[in-house]
């Protein structure tokens, strides 16, 4: 026993094995701790609740759900709300951070200063005031009775922004996905000499059999798009953009673009300059150089610090609930108020975002060793 | 002889024993022992204001009608009113806060629901206000009734029995609407304020509060209909059956002061010259409405003199005498057309 202690190995696992177990036991004593407490004060546990109807709706969701939906649908659908303004914010972040990251390093004095800009301003103010000054600004529009017409297709009012909607049945898209492979695979046929005037060709002919498909497919009761429409006291038909999605949203894709655009940046300044030489005096263009050479050992260096912020930014949607967005965070909070089952509720808030950005995390991960260039680590 | 004296002894101490069990007090319970230890009574505020029942001022001084009403519980308990600490606290934290011992006790428009009463570990005391649910809409949409507001916007206290009440009421008759809920009453109003909705359902007094603050107070109008009403009572932690009769006995001093026409003013007057039996007893004059709690006997004397009775403090807060000028309805004495009524006090 004691000579067991005398190895360095073995010292180390008897120590790591002890560590472990003081923790477990404190686990193990703060769960029952507050499981007697609970008992002790009557208060029931358990998931049970799931199952009840909540009684009160949301006014946005992906899934269809009601006052009598169970509250597992609920929650189910306050996650979709959050992955959909998270996704939709990170796409829309990268996108508006490329672009500020290359005005920053483009060389151009007006663009640098533009970028620079829009960086220390949108950096600088915390999210929160950036997502209640756009909703302040979204809600001050005109009512829906003045609402702003859009070439009489759409509207903007404080209550949302209403555009119109294709309107398709899974028979429609199949049709249009069908005509659509025809189309590819008449082009690559058809190609060759003269690729423009057969694509031509071939498009015309698919789009003429795509049209006759749909007429001969589709319900003619059912308009192809759906327009909104003002009926009484709201819009009908069409696709609403609520101004909570979308004050959530600008300050998103605003405040996260201002970060990415300095990791945007950052990565283009990481690139060692005698690489970029050395492709040039290998007779590259300056184009080439950027496309093949620059922007790819960039956008490695980009990786980590994105992954880190891509999840700062989907825990930054638990901002929702200031403005009305029944956001995951949302929705359990009011279900907390509405069954007081606080610590269930807690840990299936936390098991959301840790499902959430582990896996994000990983997928970004994964890209990092994708792309990572081979021997070097 | 002996024996006589004997005798005599025995039955002088039986005597002795029997007339000190009446006068020995009752025990109050350990969350009033606990209050009277501490010299305090921790009592719910808001986070932020909560008009009408729980408003702060720039230089953090409480008012509004839970307020008094912790005031009163403060005043009974420990024979003044400023011996309060109020607590503020969000509608989400004051169940767990109040078993937590953060607070003793939820004074906070809180509904007496099934599942907070068996689940949550709480015990209600009776209503001490009824909250009718009620609608106030926009002035230009013209409504007059829910059925006038089909298809629009609701603006509504996350979280609260409203989304529930909304849900069943619409549901049940059919109405389409779309609940738009937020957590923090700044941002609702502000929605509210803004247009975002066409309505905004809630307590009569939170709107009529909401609509006094409005910008522009005519732009809204309160409906006739009334959704629900909820019984609001006091809540405190379940198994401690002396401080819920406390409590229920303070509400019932509150009532029986207004019944009598004892106000904050005239209460030395009426002390001095009681008109009934029952006014004896309340004001302490004859003995038994304090020690039968564990209380002094003149606690309810002292809550009236500090905070008036039930119908001063509702005018002062909520009613005419109010900014708000919420009309008493339901929660009027049963003698005026209301709901409210004192216990027996024997």
């Amino acid at each position: 026993m004691l000579r067991m202690l005398r190895t360095r190995r073995s010292r180390g696992i008897i120590i790591q094995a002890a560590l472990l177990a003081a923790v477990g036991a404190l686990v193990a004593g703060m769960v029952l701790t507050a499981r007697e407490n609970l008992i002790a004060q009557g208060i029931a546990t358990g998931f049970g609740f799931l199952d009840r109807s909540t009684g009160w709706p949301i006014n946005v969701a992906l899934i269809e759900v009601s006052d009598r939906s169970s509250y597992a649908r609920m929650l189910l659908a306050g996650l979709l709300n959050t992955l959909h303004v998270g996704i939709t914010g990170l796409a829309g972040a990268t996108l508006v951070g490329l672009v500020v990251g290359m005005m920053r390093v483009s060389g151009n004095l007006v663009l640098e200063i533009l970028g620079t800009a829009f960086v220390e301003t949108f950096r600088n103010v915390p999210l929160i005031l950036q997502v209640i000054f756009w909703y302040a600004v979204l809600t001050h529009l005109p009512p829906p009775r003045g609402a702003i017409d859009l070439l009489g297709v759409g509207f903007l009012s404080n209550r949302g922004l209403m555009l119109p909607m294709p309107d398709w049945s899974g028979t429609d898209l199949l049709l249009i996905a069908a005509a659509l492979v025809a189309a590819v695979i008449a082009a690559r046929r058809l190609g060759g000499e003269r690729p423009l005037r057969a694509a031509a060709l071939a498009l015309a002919a698919v789009a003429a059999l795509a049209v006759l498909l749909l007429f001969l497919g589709h319900d003619p009761a059912r308009p192809l798009i759906s327009l909104p429409q003002r009926q009484g006291l709201r819009f009908v038909g069409g696709l609403t953009v609520k101004p909570e999605f979308a004050a959530l949203l600008t300050g998103i894709v605003i405040f996260g673009g201002a970060y990415v655009g300095e990791i945007v940046r950052a990565g283009f300044l990481s690139v060692d300059r005698g690489v970029l030489q050395a492709a040039r005096a290998l007779g590259l263009s300056g184009w080439q150089v950027y496309r093949l050479v620059h922007i790819p050992l960039a956008v490695r260096a980009m990786l980590p610090a994105l992954a880190n912020q891509y999840v700062w930014l989907m825990k930054a949607t638990t901002l929702g609930v200031a403005i009305g967005y029944p956001d995951y965070f949302m929705v359990v909070s009011t279900a907390i108020n509405q069954t007081g089952q606080t610590i269930e509720l807690l840990l299936l808030l936390m098991g959301g975002f840790l499902v959430i950005n582990y896996t994000l995390g990983g997928a970004m991960n994964w890209l990092n060793a994708r792309l990572a260039i081979r021997g070097r680590n | 002889m002996k024996r006589h004296l004997t005798a005599i002894a025995a039955w002088a101490a039986v005597g002795a024993a029997g007339a000190a069990l009446p006068a020995a007090a009752a025990d109050p319970g350990p969350t009033v022992r606990m209050i009277q230890e501490r010299g305090s009574l921790l009592c719910t505020g808001h986070n932020g204001s909560y008009l009408g029942f729980a408003e702060v001022d720039d230089r953090g001084n409480w008012s509004g009608f839970d307020i008094e009403m912790c005031r009163a519980l403060a005043t009974a308990i420990l024979g003044s009113p400023d011996k309060l600490q109020i607590i503020p606290v969000s509608w989400a934290q004051r169940f767990p806060a109040l078993q937590s011992g953060d607070i003793d006790v939820i004074i906070k428009v809180t509904g007496w629901t099934m599942s907070r009463d068996t689940e949550l570990g709480l015990q209600y005391s009776l209503p001490y206000f009824f909250g009718p649910t009620t609608i106030m809409a926009r002035t230009e949409i013209g409504a007059r009734t829910p059925e006038d507001l089909a298809g629009g916007v609701f603006c509504i206290n996350a979280g609260t029995s409203i989304e529930r009440i909304v849900a069943d009421y619409m549901g049940a008759r059919g109405i389409p609407y779309e609940a738009l809920n937020f957590e923090k009453p700044e941002e609702l109003r502000a929605a509210l304020y803004a247009g975002r909705c066409d309505a905004l359902a809630g307590f009569g007094p939170f709107l009529a509060a909401t609509r006094f603050n409005a910008p522009d107070p005519e732009a809204f109008t309160i409906l006739d209909a009334v959704l629900a009403l909820e019984p609001e009572g006091i809540a405190v932690r379940e198994g401690d059956d002396g401080f819920v009769d406390v409590i229920n006995w303070m509400i019932s001093a509150l009532l029986m002061a207004e019944e009598y026409g004892i106000t904050r003013d005239n209460v030395d007057e009426v002390r001095a010259n009681p008109p009934s039996a029952s006014v004896e007893r309340l004001l302490g004059v004859s003995p038994g409405v304090g020690e039968r709690l564990g209380l002094s006997d003149d606690w309810a004397y002292r809550m009236i003199k500090a905070v008036g009775n039930y119908g001063e403090i509702y005018d002062r807060t909520i009613g005419e005498g109010s900014v708000y000028r919420l009309p008493r309805g339901k929660n009027h004495l049963w003698s005026n057309g209301g709901m409210l009524y004192p216990l027996v006090l024997d």
